[in-house]
C-alpha cells in the first residue's frame, strides 16, 4: 500500500500482491461481522482491524440515527475518543460523505474548509490528512467510516480512499442486517406481548353458567386482540350484575385499559349500588389514571334470577334494545363516555322484561358495513335480531356474530343479551328426502301433511305450511339446481318449545341471498310469487351455506300456539 | 287423480283442472290456458276438484287473466274450491281474477 512499500517490488507483481492482500482483509472482515448480530462485540473490533489495515492513527464509526437524521460517532480507536460526537447531516466530513453519498479524500486537513475541527481543541492531537467513506445501502447511507492521519505522516491517497470504500460495502451490510435481525426479534417480543394481553383479555370474561341463567355475552373481535369487553356476576342478594363496554382506539393500549376497565367496572359493581352510582364511582376512578384522550363506553346493570326486572345505566354506549313480540323499543345511555371528565351523575332505566329480550351490543355491530359499503346501522341490527328472535339464547347469538361476520367486520364486535332463561330443547319431528324433481314434491307434501296434522294444528295453517315449504322446495329445483342439475332436498323439521322450524338442505351451488327478495303480494305478476308465499306465511327465513364449498340450508319458522302437543 | 280436460259450448271453452297443481305439471296448465285464448273469446278455468296449488300453478292463471285482457277475451277462474281460494287470498289476487259460482254465470 504505502509508496515505499509498493516502490520496493515491480509494479505489476505489486498490484497483485496487494489486491490479493486486500481480498483476504475483505473477506476476513465479512467473516467477523457473521460471526454475530451483537454490534456491540464485531464493530469495535471490525474498526480496529480497519485501522490497522489502513495504517491510520486512528477510526471511527458514525451512525445515522433514522428518527433525528443526527449522526453520532459510536465507536472510535485511536488516540482521540470521538465516541458521542454528533454532527448534522451535510456537517463536517462525515456529514458531507453522507449527504453526498460520496466518499471525501482530505489531503490537507490544516487548510481545509471542511474540516470540523472542534475535535482537535485542547486534545493536542493535531488532523492532518482525513479520509471518509458513507455506509452506503439500497436506501441511502446509515452512516461513515472515518479515518483519522496516516501512520506514515502522509496524505491519503486516492488508492486509499477506493480501499476504504471497499471496506465500506461489507460494514454496511453487517449494520443492515443486524438491524432488520433486532427488528425481527421486536416484532416476536411484540407478538408475546399481544398473545399475552389476548389470554388475559379471554381470562377476565365470566365463565358461561350451566343450567338456567338470564345473561349470555359473547364477543367477537375483529383484531387480534380486542377493546370490547363483557362480564357478569352474582350478587349476595340474588341479583346478577352484568357489564358491557368498550374502548376507543385500537391495539396495545386499548387492550391493557380494557383491562383495567374490565376489572373496575366488576369492582365498582360488587356492592350492588344502583346503576347510575356505579357508573359515577367507576368514571371518577378512571379520570384520575387515564389522560392519554382514550375514553370507555360501557353499559351496566343488574337482573332478578327471572331475567325479569332489569335496572341498567349507559355511559357512551349504544342504545339497549328491547325485543319483544316483533317490537322494539330503546333505551338510551345515561350520560358520556367514562374516563372524559369526572363527578358526571349517570341515568338509570328500570324495566320489566314481561318475556322480551334485552340486547347490548357495542358499536362494532352497528359498524359492520355490508355491502355497499354503508353501515348496518341500528335498523339493520334490529332486522337481524328479529330473524333470529325463534332460536334459543345460544344458538341466536352464534347466529347474530355469523351474519354479522359474513358481512364484513370493521371493529371488534360484542352482544351482551338478558331474558328470562327457559329450557329450549329441540325435537326432531320429520327427517324426509327426495330427488330435486318436481315429480317429488307431492310425497314431500304428503309426509309433511300427516306430521302437522298429527301435531294438531288446525287445517288453515297446515295447509299454508305446506305450501310455504312446497313453494321453497320449488325454489330449490327451479333455481338452486337450475335446468341441469340433480341431486337431492332434505327436509328436517323440528320443533324448540312452540316454534316450529323446516330446515331445507340441499347439494347445490351457493346460491346468493341477497338475490331472494320477496317482491309485494298483490300484484299480478307470474313471477317472484314463491318467496312472498314464504314470506308471507313463516316468521322468518334465511338461507345460509350449507358448508364452505357448496349446499345450502333453507331455515324457514313458524311459532305455533303452545297447546301442550306432544 | 291430476288432470286437464276441456270442454267446448256455447263459443265458450272451459278447462276443467284436478288434483294437486304443482311444478310437475304447472306448464301443461299453461299450455293450455295460452291455447285455449288463442281461439276462444271466452275462457273459463274449472277449480271445483283441485286440493292444493302452488304458486307455479297460480302464475299460470295470471299469464292466461293478462293475455285475456290484452287481447278483450274474458277469462274467468270458475266454482274455485276452498284450497285455490286460500292460497289466492294469500296472494292477494282474489279480488284480480274474475272468480264465478258456475258455468252459466262465466257467459253471463
Amino acid at each position: 500500500m504505502s509508496l515505499a512499500r509498493r516502490a520496493a517490488r515491480p509494479p505489476a507483481a505489486a498490484q497483485h500482491a496487494d489486491a490479493a492482500r486486500t481480498l483476504a482483509f475483505l473477506a476476513d472482515l465479512s467473516q467477523a461481522f457473521a460471526v454475530s448480530l451483537d454490534l456491540r462485540k464485531t464493530l469495535p473490533e471490525a474498526l480496529k482491524r480497519v485501522a490497522d489495515f489502513m495504517q491510520a492513527e486512528g477510526a471511527s464509526l458514525f451512525l445515522l440515527e433514522p428518527s433525528t437524521r443526527v449522526l453520532e460517532c459510536r465507536i472510535c480507536v485511536g488516540p482521540v475518543d470521538m465516541t458521542g460526537v454528533r454532527l448534522a447531516i451535510g456537517q463536517g466530513v462525515v456529514g458531507l460523505a453522507v449527504s453526498d453519498n460520496a466518499t471525501q479524500l482530505v489531503a490537507d486537513a490544516v487548510n481545509d474548509p471542511r474540516v470540523w475541527r472542534a475535535g482537535d481543541e485542547g486534545s493536542g492531537f493535531v488532523t492532518k490528512s482525513l479520509l471518509c467513506a458513507p455506509l452506503a445501502t439500497a436506501a441511502g447511507p446509515i452512516g461513515a467510516i472515518e479515518l483519522v492521519n496516516r501512520r506514515d505522516g502522509q496524505a491519503f491517497s486516492a488508492e486509499d480512499a477506493e480501499m476504504l470504500r471497499l471496506i465500506a460495502a461489507p460494514t454496511a451490510l453487517a449494520i443492515n442486517n443486524a438491524r432488520m435481525a433486532n427488528d425481527l426479534v421486536e416484532q416476536q417480543r411484540m407478538k408475546r406481548e399481544f398473545d399475552l394481553a389476548r389470554k388475559l383479555q379471554k381470562s377476565l370474561l365470566p365463565k358461561r353458567r350451566r343450567g338456567l341463567f338470564p345473561v349470555l355475552g359473547v364477543n367477537l373481535p375483529a383484531h387480534e386482540i380486542s377493546g370490547d369487553f363483557y362480564d357478569y356476576f352474582e350478587l349476595a342478594d340474588g341479583r346478577i350484575g352484568f357489564v358491557i363496554g368498550d374502548i376507543s382506539g385500537k391495539g396495545l393500549d386499548a387492550a391493557l385499559l380494557m383491562i383495567r376497565a374490565a376489572s373496575l367496572l366488576r369492582w365498582a359493581g360488587k356492592d350492588g349500588i344502583a346503576p347510575g352510582a356505579w357508573l359515577a364511582r367507576a368514571n371518577d376512578e378512571l379520570c384520575e389514571t387515564t389522560h392519554d384522550g382514550r375514553f370507555v363506553c360501557a353499559l351496566v346493570g343488574y337482573c332478578d334470577r327471572d331475567g325479569n326486572n332489569i335496572q341498567f345505566a349507559g355511559a357512551g354506549f349504544p342504545p339497549v334494545l328491547v325485543y319483544k313480540r316483533g317490537a322494539f323499543s330503546e333505551y338510551e345511555s345515561g350520560g358520556p363516555p367514562l374516563g372524559i371528565m369526572a363527578g358526571i351523575a349517570y341515568d338509570a332505566h328500570d324495566i320489566a322484561l314481561n318475556g322480551g329480550s334485552l340486547y347490548a351490543f357495542s358499536d362494532g355491530a352497528t359498524d359492520v358495513r355490508i355491502a355497499d359499503g354503508t353501515r348496518l346501522g341500528s335498523k339493520g341490527v334490529r332486522d337481524l335480531i328479529a330473524r333470529h328472535a325463534t332460536l334459543a339464547p345460544e344458538p341466536r347469538l352464534r347466529g347474530l356474530l355469523s351474519d354479522l361476520k359474513h358481512l364484513k367486520l370493521v371493529d371488534d364486535t360484542t352482544l351482551l343479551l338478558v331474558e328470562k332463561p327457559r329450557a329450549h330443547n329441540a325435537q326432531v319431528l320429520l327427517e324426509h328426502h327426495m330427488p330435486a324433481r318436481a315429480e317429488h314434491l307431492r310425497e314431500t307434501r304428503n309426509a309433511l301433511r300427516k306430521l302437522l296434522d298429527q301435531l294438531g294444528i288446525e287445517p288453515a295453517l297446515r295447509d299454508r305450511l305446506v305450501l310455504a315449504v312446497d313453494e321453497a322446495c320449488t325454489n330449490i329445483i327451479r333455481h338452486a339446481y337450475g335446468a341441469e342439475g340433480h341431486g337431492g332436498i332434505g327436509l328436517r323439521v323440528s320443533r324448540a318449545d312452540d316454534v316450529l322450524s323446516f330446515e331445507l338442505t340441499d347439494d347445490a351451488p351457493c346460491v346468493d341471498p341477497t338475490r331472494m327478495k320477496p317482491k309485494p303480494l298483490g300484484e299480478c305478476r307470474a313471477g317472484g310469487l314463491g318467496i312472498a308465499l314464504i314470506d308471507t306465511v313463516m316468521d322468518t327465513w334465511h338461507v345460509e351455506p350449507a358448508s364452505s364449498k357448496c349446499g345450502n340450508r333453507l331455515i324457514l319458522r313458524k311459532r305455533i300456539e303452545d297447546k301442550g302437543y306432544s | 287423480m291430476s288432470g286437464i280436460e276441456s270442454e267446448n259450448f256455447d263459443g265458450a271453452i272451459l278447462i276443467r283442472l284436478s288434483g294437486e297443481v304443482d311444478l310437475s305439471w304447472s306448464q301443461q296448465v299453461r299450455h293450455a290456458v295460452l291455447a285455449a285464448l288463442e281461439s276462444n273469446p271466452i275462457v273459463g278455468v274449472e277449480l271445483s276438484e283441485v286440493s292444493y296449488i302452488d304458486s307455479s300453478g297460480i302464475a299460470a292463471l295470471v299469464e292466461g287473466f293478462q293475455t285475456a285482457r290484452a287481447r278483450g277475451s274474458k277469462f274467468a277462474l270458475v266454482s274455485v274450491s276452498d284450497a285455490v281460494r286460500a292460497v289466492l287470498e294469500l296472494a292477494r289476487l282474489d279480488r284480480v281474477f274474475l272468480i264465478v259460482a258456475d258455468r252459466a254465470a262465466m257467459l253471463g
